[in-house]
């Protein structure tokens, strides 16, 4: 048996997820920059009830969550596995059902909120017959991840890596997270009533809510930096204990935080207390894995002049540590009294969605795409202008929110000498136009940048086959 | 009583199964959190751990 030969994987599935993952971005991007448009601009909604902001709001977050990073999840687990662990998927036709009936899910599910079928509890809007369809998916998802690793070559691979770590942790908690807060009375086909009621609800509500950005949002995607940073950056992460303090730290942890939501309402104060005391202490592990990822670097800063991919890796961990920050900051009592209902929370949202969620599995779907299709990228150029839109977008988009948010709250709360409120709801609106506009602008960039993603990719894919077929007929 | 002690008394006679629950998965996530820092930096297992990093640099 030859040893040195290269190890055989299972890339169909994955660039299959990969190229999905790319055109979802797409869609999701231009869905949420239309939404930001339509709040700038209400005229946008055309008087149609499938495209009102009510609507296109949780189909873009739907999109862009679920499908983007649902299938960026599933191509860089599936990918990751198989490396880190010496072997083929455990089951690739089970890999395949995976990707196909997750992508059909989610047209269905972008399909029916369209058509105002919704539960109306945040990321959680699908209906109760595509939630058992996604749940199912999910646990095959899942199923085949921890059969590969158990089917690893034990004597050559005796330990599995960290990524994996966070990979199977985000599989398990959003399984529990997502069948709990999902269970439900149907009445018909679409629409059902949740198990829980008043406070119980709104609590196993923002339980699983926050958890899906800390398990789906975050720990995925810190399973994606802790291999994608160190293999493009060519050096091993620098510190592997820190990473094991990481994961660790945030399994025990980040499931205390969701009640921080609920900051002065019919919740127990002592739960948001919690939710608060808890978020401050996830500063720790959150930097510490931030500057795990940027430490790597150490020595070879000036990789980011020439790398470009680098530098969409790079940028996310800046991103991660600033709203892993701000997030605790915005969760105590006392900011929250402040910022809770105002477009701060949006903007905190998109530093980490587009900053972290968005920029590292961009990185890491441009690395795979060069691997799986063993190829150079179509242009190196168009990645470096896309880096500088999706930087520039992101800064524009969470800049504003920043000041229409605080400004909102402060109008919100203004009292005059007579104790009335100072301003009207519908001023403090009329007032958010310009920084509504400077979000949809900064919407706009990112989007644009990810239609060159599009581009630039399926151009590399097609030069890639072009230049195969050309060799095998060179060579018959 | 102590307004310090008063602000850490606790009515043990009236704490449900869900606050013993939760006072429990408390503590045990707790010591789990020492397990995991001192299984992690003790000095005799930094080699051991750190390892681990440079094996999926040549992974293809």
């Amino acid at each position: 048996m030859d040893t040195t030969a290269k190890p055989q994987y299972d890339n169909g599935v994955v660039q299959y997820l990969t190229v999905g993952a790319v055109a979802f971005l797409v869609l999701g991007t231009f869905m949420g920059t239309f939404a930001a448009a339509q709040l700038a601009w209400p005229a946008l909604n055309f008087d149609i009830a499938e495209i009102t902001f009510a609507r296109l709001r949780v189909m873009h977050t739907n999109t862009v969550i679920f499908a983007f990073g649902g299938m960026t999840l599933m191509a860089t687990a599936f990918y990751t596995v198989q490396r880190t662990n010496g072997v083929k998927l455990w089951s690739n036709k089970m890999a395949w059902w995976t990707a196909i009936l997750f992508t059909i899910g989610l047209l269905a599910v972008v399909v029916t909120i369209s058509l105002g079928m919704t539960t109306g509890k945040e990321y959680h809007e699908q209906e109760w017959p595509l939630a058992i369809a996604i749940a199912i998916v999910w646990t095959l998802y899942t199923f085949n991840f921890v059969m590969t690793i158990a089917s690893r070559n034990k004597e050559t691979h005796p330990n599995v890596y960290v990524s994996n770590w966070f990979f199977l942790g985000m599989m398990i908690a959003i399984t529990y997270l997502y069948v709990v807060n999902g269970l439900a009375i149907p009445v018909s086909l679409f629409r059902s009533y949740s198990m829980f009621a008043g406070v119980q609800d709104a609590m196993i509500q923002w339980w699983w809510g926050h958890n899906a950005v800390g398990f789906f949002l975050t720990a995925g995607f810190l399973a994606i930096m802790y291999y994608f940073v160190p293999k493009q950056a060519q050096r091993p992460i620098y510190s592997y204990r820190l990473s094991v303090i990481h994961f660790w730290a945030l399994m025990f942890g980040y499931v205390w935080l969701g009640a921080h939501h609920l900051q002065y309402t019919a919740l127990p104060d002592w739960t948001g207390s919690l939710g608060a005391v808890i978020s401050l202490a996830m500063i720790i592990p959150s930097w510490g894995g931030a500057l795990n990822g940027m430490l790597t670097l150490s020595g070879a800063w000036d990789r980011l002049r020439t790398d470009y991919i680098l530098r969409f890796l790079i940028i996310s961990l800046a991103f991660y540590a600033m709203s892993t920050f701000e997030g605790p900051v915005m969760a105590s009592k006392t900011v929250n009294a402040l910022s809770h209902y105002t477009d701060w929370t949006v903007g905190h949202v998109h530093s980490g969605a587009l900053g972290w969620v968005a920029m590292v599995s961009i990185g890491a779907i441009y690395h795979m795409v060069m691997k799986l299709w063993n190829t150079e990228m179509y242009s190196m150029k168009l990645i470096n202008f896309h880096f500088w839109l999706a930087t520039i977008g992101t800064v524009f988009y969470i800049v504003a929110m920043w000041v229409s948010g605080i400004m909102q709250g402060l109008m919100w709360r203004a009292y005059d000498e007579y104790g009335t409120l100072a301003y009207t709801f519908a001023e403090s609106v009329a007032a958010m136009h310009p920084y509504y506009a400077m979000r949809a602008l900064g919407g706009l960039l990112f989007f644009s940048g990810a239609a060159i993603m599009l581009y630039n990719v399926v151009m590399t894919i097609r030069t890639a086959n072009a230049k195969a077929t050309s060799q095998a007929e060179a060579h018959a | 009583m102590s307004n310090l002690e008063q602000y850490f008394s606790t009515d043990w006679s009236s704490m449900t199964g869900q606050d013993w629950a939760g006072l429990i998965i408390t503590v045990l996530v707790f010591f789990g959190m020492l397990i995991t820092f001192w299984l992690t930096l003790r000095p005799s297992k930094r080699k051991e751990l750190e390892e681990e990093k440079y094996k999926i640099l040549k992974d293809d």
